[in-house]
């Protein structure tokens, strides 16, 4: 069988790892929120979509290379989120879930259905490092390396602040145990502003990333955020490192069940994970128990 | 208190003002329709929304159908055929429209082509062409639309003409990209080609390079994709990711629009699709419909946006005929109806399928969508074979 071949089976390891490291990046802040707060942000992938259009933006209007445009949409997105945290998920923060799952999936239509009046029903796309690199018989996409090298720098620098630093240590402590970090003299609130604005930033730069690999419109979220989902639950629910593991599990898998098998089976991936990990280990790779 | 109850009413007067459909006087003709305006198929939906717009306007300003003036209510489906079939059962139950345009996509059109059957009204149809829609025995849905069956027909017979012989198909797993894979197979095996891949693909698929990594490893001559306009960008873009190359690259749907050549840029030069209709072909008040709809919104109209805008003179043409909005009435005329108008031809058989109207081949050529096949529509040579990615 000629699908066999090293150089296939390498293609397809590249291929996957390329983008499970973007679904790493998105998910990961989704797990942020969850693990920080006990809210699931249903419109996290609309702020990766602030991020994708707003590199169309720069890029048409200003020229701006992607790239380089991240360096204005992350802190952009930033400031947003943390505001955004403040004005409105703030009050659902304790209450029962279906209060935040209601309040984000509004936000999510309302920015889907703003997103249609700007920019309509049109699919977009930023056509900057198209092509490939070839090494040997191999081609390696030039926008997914960047996208997938982008993605996990992000996500390895971001577990890193939440190791090393101070900061990062009292946003594990609130994940850990809000009440007990508020005595221990830590800025619950605060912390909580921050890390909603660290995940809407990921968000974005997963969204920049995603622009110029895909064509999107308002309404592509969808498809994305249900993949997070099932990835937070197969890594482990608000355990950042799991979410890490759970999307480069699952762009791997996606990859080599669409070269073995096809590619309707690859987006069943997500999902068919999903029961296995609930079947075996119902708290996900890295999760843990919680009373 | 007294704040709330304000801001309640407030609401409820800004909420009423939103949801309430845009129908007319009672005495109006009201046509009804769904097109999706969200999701996969939106940016379609929205173009032959905006054709059958351009009709509303012209006929009213003729002085409207029977001397009544003519109001279109219509709804966003969301590419989303559940949804489809229940906006249809709206438009004939609660909104009792006088006559029935068809959604976008064959998708959409098989639910609630059901609907107006179950209703026994006449429908219409632009925008659907798998030749499953008019194999059930319905006595209501007329299409003006080229079957899906015969659209890659053309440029399967250039292929054999140029000695290729295995094919890599490949198509969406929904009714139209279905049909164009049941045409692609059996002209493949009446010419004596082989199909050497052949992968169906989901509604909501984005990520390809699995399946051409395949193709690569069967080492196809050419690519046929059943597919719309994202699907048919997506798999190009990432073709030549993967350097994927055949002698053929040639899609449904996607080519035939302006977005295609906009969001591909040089790569989508040589690629090859097809279109129902292109401003450029010899046709009574086609290129007035062009000028004009190009002044309205911008850019050249497209296929989907003809269809839009031969439907409504279809259905013009088949209520003078009938001389009433009677359903009865109206499904004879349709029947019978042999006409040509900007779209082109409108003949039907017995189940209400297209007959009249001929496929057209298109390439991109120069940043610019042609019509190449047949050669007696054709506004430029076909370019053969398709340019491998490191030479251009």
């Amino acid at each position: 069988m000629d699908l066999l071949e090293p150089e296939i089976l390498l293609q397809l390891l590249i291929n996957g790892l390329l983008a499970g490291a973007l679904y790493a990046l998105l998910a990961g802040g989704l797990n942020l929120i969850f693990g920080v707060m006990r809210v699931i942000n249903i419109a996290h992938a609309e702020f990766m979509l602030i991020g994708a259009f707003g590199a169309y933006v720069l890029f048409n209007v200003f020229g701006l290379h992607p790239l380089l445009s991240l360096l204005i949409i992350v802190p952009a997105i930033f400031v947003v989120g943390y505001y955004f945290q403040r004005v409105l998920i703030e009050r659902v923060v304790g209450r029962p879930m279906l209060t935040s799952l209601l309040a984000t999936y509004g936000v999510s239509i309302i920015l889907i259905n703003v997103g249609l009046l700007i920019f309509s029903a049109d699919f977009k796309s930023v056509p900057v490092l198209q092509g490939s690199f070839l090494v040997g018989e191999l081609a390696i996409s030039k926008p997914r390396t960047v996208a997938g090298l982008v993605s996990l720098i992000l996500s390895v620098g971001v577990y890193l602040f939440l190791e090393r630093t101070r900061l990062g240590k009292a946003v594990r402590a609130v994940s850990e145990h809000a009440q007990v970090a508020q005595i221990c003299g830590i800025d619950v609130r605060q912390i909580r502003m921050l890390t909603f604005g660290m995940a809407a930033a990921m968000a974005g730069a997963a969204g920049v990333m995603l622009s110029i690999i895909y064509s999107f419109w308002p309404g592509s979220g969808v498809d994305f955020i249900q993949k997070c989902f099932a990835i937070i639950i197969i890594g482990g629910m608000g355990n950042f490192v799991g979410a890490l593991y759970g999307g480069i599990l699952l762009g791997v898998v996606e990859s080599f069940v669409g070269g073995f098998i096809s590619t309707q089976w690859a987006e069943a991936m997500a999902y068919l994970l999903l029961v296995a990990v609930l079947l075996i280990r119902p708290t996900g790779l890295k999760g843990v128990a919680r009373a | 208190m007294k704040r709330r109850i304000s801001l309640f009413a407030f609401l409820s007067v800004v909420i009423a003002f939103l949801v309430s459909p845009t129908i007319g006087y009672a005495k109006d003709t009201v046509v009804g329709t769904s097109v999706a305006l969200t999701g996969k198929y939106a940016r379609t939906g929205q173009e032959q929304l905006q054709g059958f717009q351009m009709w509303i306007e012209e006929v009213n300003a003729r002085g409207g159908l029977l001397g009544q003036k003519v109001a279109l209510v219509h709804y966003d489906d969301e590419s989303k055929p559940e949804t489809g079939a229940k906006l249809y059962e709206k438009l004939i139950t609660d909104d009792k429209v006088d006559l029935l345009i068809g959604p976008y996509s064959s998708d959409v059109t098989m639910a609630a082509s059901t609907v107006a059957e179950k209703h026994n009204f006449p429908m219409v149809s632009s925008g659907a062409s798998s030749s499953e829609i008019w194999e059930r025995g319905y006595k209501n849905t007329f299409g003006l639309y080229t079957l899906a069956d015969l659209y890659m027909d053309q440029i399967i017979e250039l292929a054999k003409s140029k000695g290729l012989k295995k094919i890599a198909l490949i198509y969406e797993n929904t009714a139209f990209p279905r049909g164009v894979a049941v045409g692609v197979k059996s002209k493949a095996k009446q010419l004596g080609m082989q199909i050497v891949f052949e992968e169906e693909y989901g509604k909501a698929s984005t990520d390809f390079s699995s399946m051409i990594i395949k193709i690569k490893a069967k080492k196809a001559d050419m690519v046929i994709g059943g597919s719309y306009l994202p699907d048919s960008t997506a798999f190009m873009r990432q073709a030549k990711e993967n350097r994927l190359y055949a002698k053929i690259f040639a899609f449904a749907v996607g080519p035939g629009l302006p977005d295609f050549g906009a969001n591909l840029g040089l790569d989508a030069e040589g690629v090859m699709g097809n279109t129902q209709w292109e401003p450029t072909l010899k046709l009574p008040g086609a290129k007035e419909f062009s000028d004009k709809y190009k002044a309205k919104y911008g850019h050249e109209p497209g296929y989907h946006a003809g269809g839009g805008y031969g439907a409504g003179y279809v259905l013009e043409a088949a209520v003078k005929k009938a001389g009433s909005t009677d359903r009865d009435k109206v499904r004879a005329a349709l029947f019978a109806l042999d006409t040509v108008n900007a779209f082109g031809r409108f003949k039907v058989d017995a189940t209400g399928k297209q007959i009249g109207k001929p496929a057209y081949a298109v390439q991109w050529l120069g940043g610019e969508r042609h019509i190449v096949l047949p050669v007696e529509a054709a506004t430029a040579k076909v370019a053969y074979p398709f340019k491998d990615w490191g030479k251009r």
